[in-house]
């Protein structure tokens, strides 16, 4: 009997081990979550396969309204006719229609999105990640870039086992102190703020401080000094 | 009882430490630098130096380790020097390069002698600009440490994080970087050569010792303590020898040369590149 309660014993003791060595794990992310369906969530790796049931390709709860990202959304957020405004951010070609597309180099139409790390640095084309003819809209529900699967079908092409959170880095960051930042990307805007706010405050305080202590040494160097070692206690 | 000539200031390991954070420090430097400028011409140059955009990242990253592993170590170390049977007196006191209210009042009088209207302070054994350098150096390392690691495991970072996070640690690493570079090779360079007391080179750092004079001249109040606490004659020290001095001044040289080329040419370029 009292052998029983002691392996008992070892047991509850194994389980509160254990349980506690779970608690100590950190709490899932929202990074760690997929995002891509409501109903169903993927594995982090198993995202990067880019496989997708078909009813998530769809806008959830097909809304019959067309929208602007941002801005509020409600039963009826535009009047019938101003829904009927072709709206870029939605399209399927996001260049439809727009007047000597074909002649023009995406650089002189989208100045700010030739910034980026990967344009300036690793050499990348506008295609490699926006693909061929049509480029569809960002939010377009059936884009590749669509943040739903933007990291299986763009980022992971280059990027082994990139998941949906990696995909949330900003590819065409504002930049990092405008007033674009500010609405569109707040942390690094106060980051570069707070960044920058440091780096002239040292300077401006130390820049003069050395300056000043340089010159009256310069001046001074004659002269004995009082050292009035009783003054430091 | 006659006074030391010269008395000890920093350790050896004390200096061997200095002497780490100058080279990886330099090294960082160029490599961050090429990276950063290589869309300059000037960029380019550097960093062919170091192997190319791929190859420069590589040292850039294995010297970064070796920084952290440097930061560690050195905290550890800093653990065994707080008198842990009294602790609160050994951080705060006058050995520690922890900041109290006596550099408060020091920094006044400081400023107050800058107009001639008072004496100079009496510094302890650290004055407040001194432990400034060394907590910037304390709290960049880490900052510096934390974004780099970020960048260099993206993937695995963004399974903790959100991956929005890498263009914060981006920047970060960025501006910290610039920070860094711009304190230490104008504001520490200056103090540490070019400033009237110290010209052409102070070399407490690397010989480990200074003259009395100068001691008692900058830190009188340390030299007095040493005095009644009767640890100036284990203080003494000898004169550094000859052909220490001569490789310590073109060392000295050579990284002060180093860091205005870089600075300069940093400063030049900045307008050629954007942070991202
Ligand atoms: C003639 C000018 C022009 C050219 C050339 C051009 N674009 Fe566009 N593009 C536009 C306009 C106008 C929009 C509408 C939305 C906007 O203003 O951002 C747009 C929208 C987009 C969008 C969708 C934006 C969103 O918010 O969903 C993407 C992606 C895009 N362009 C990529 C490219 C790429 C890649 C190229 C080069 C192959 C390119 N564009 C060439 C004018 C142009
Ligand atoms: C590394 C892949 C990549 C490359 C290369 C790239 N883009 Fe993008 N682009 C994206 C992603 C991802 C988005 C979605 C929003 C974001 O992350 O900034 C985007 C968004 C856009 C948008 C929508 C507006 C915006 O800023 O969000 C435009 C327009 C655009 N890109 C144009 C271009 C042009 C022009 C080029 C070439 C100079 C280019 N892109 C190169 C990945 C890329
Ligand atoms: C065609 C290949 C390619 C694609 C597609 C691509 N990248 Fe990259 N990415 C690169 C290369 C190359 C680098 C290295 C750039 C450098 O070191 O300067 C890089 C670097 C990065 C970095 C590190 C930036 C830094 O500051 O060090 C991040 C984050 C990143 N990519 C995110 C993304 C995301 C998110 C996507 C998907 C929208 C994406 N990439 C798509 C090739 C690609």
């Amino acid at each position: 009997m009292s052998r029983i309660s002691g392996t008992l014993k070892i047991a509850i003791l194994a389980a509160i081990l254990a349980a506690g060595a779970i608690m100590l794990l950190p709490p899932p992310a929202a990074a760690q979550e997929e995002v891509a369906s409501a109903i169903r969530r993927y594995k982090d790796r198993e995202a990067s396969t880019g496989y997708y049931e078909e009813f998530e390709v769809r806008p959830r709860r097909g809304r019959p309204f067309v929208e602007v990202p941002g801005v509020r959304a409600g039963v009826f957020p535009y009047s019938p006719s101003a829904a009927q405004v072709r709206n870029r951010y939605r399209l399927a070609d996001s260049h439809m229609g727009i007047a000597f597309y074909k002649e023009k180099t995406c650089q002189t139409c989208h100045p700010e999105q030739a910034k980026d790390i990967h344009t300036v640095r690793a050499n990348l084309t506008c295609r490699q990640c926006h693909g061929g003819e049509p480029i569809a809209s960002i939010q377009y529900f059936n884009s590749p870039m669509n943040p739903v699967r933007k990291h299986a079908y763009i980022c992971a092409k280059c990027h082994e086992g990139a998941s949906a959170s990696f995909a949330s880095y900003i590819v065409h960051e504002p930049a990092a102190g405008s007033a674009k930042a500010r609405t569109g990307f707040p942390v690094l805007y106060y980051a570069y703020w707070f960044m920058l706010v440091l780096l002239v405050g040292t300077l401006a305080f130390f820049i003069p401080h050395s300056l000043l202590v340089g010159l009256r040494e310069l001046f001074n160097k004659k002269r004995t000094t009082n050292n009035d070692a009783a003054d430091a206690h | 009882m006659t006074l030391p000539t010269r008395i000890k200031r920093f350790s050896v390991l004390d200096r061997l430490s200095h002497v780490f954070l100058i080279l990886t420090f330099l090294l960082q430097t160029a490599t961050g630098f090429s990276r950063l400028y290589v869309t300059t011409v000037w960029g380019k140059k550097v960093n062919t130096l170091f192997g190319g955009y791929d190859t420069s990242l590589v040292i850039h990253e294995w010297t970064g380790m070796v920084m952290m592993v440097g930061f560690v170590l050195h905290s550890i170390y800093l653990l065994t020097r707080v008198d842990w049977r009294a602790p609160v007196k050994s951080i705060f006191g006058p050995d520690s390069l922890v900041p109290n209210l006596t550099d408060a009042r020091q920094f006044g009088q400081r400023l107050r002698w800058f107009f001639g209207l008072g004496p100079l302070p009496g510094f302890n054994r650290w004055s407040y600009w001194e432990k400034f350098d060394y907590w910037a150096v304390y709290w960049g390392l880490p900052l510096l440490a934390v974004t780099g690691v970020m960048l260099m495991y993206p993937l695995s970072t963004s399974r903790f994080l959100p991956g929005w996070s890498l263009n914060i640690a981006a920047l970060l690493h960025r501006a910290e970087a610039i920070l860094a570079v711009t304190y230490i090779f104008i504001v520490h360079f200056f103090i540490g050569h070019l400033r009237p007391s110290s010209f052409p080179m102070n070399e407490a750092m690397f010989s480990g010792s200074v003259p009395m004079e100068e001691a008692i001249e900058e830190k009188p109040a340390w030299v007095q303590r040493l005095k009644e606490e009767g640890k100036l004659e284990s203080a003494r020290s000898a004169a550094p020898s000859l052909w220490y001095r001569r490789l310590y001044f073109m060392f000295g040289y050579a990284a002060l040369i180093f860091g205005v080329y870089m600075l300069i040419n940093g400063i030049m370029h900045a307008r050629q590149i954007s942070l991202h």
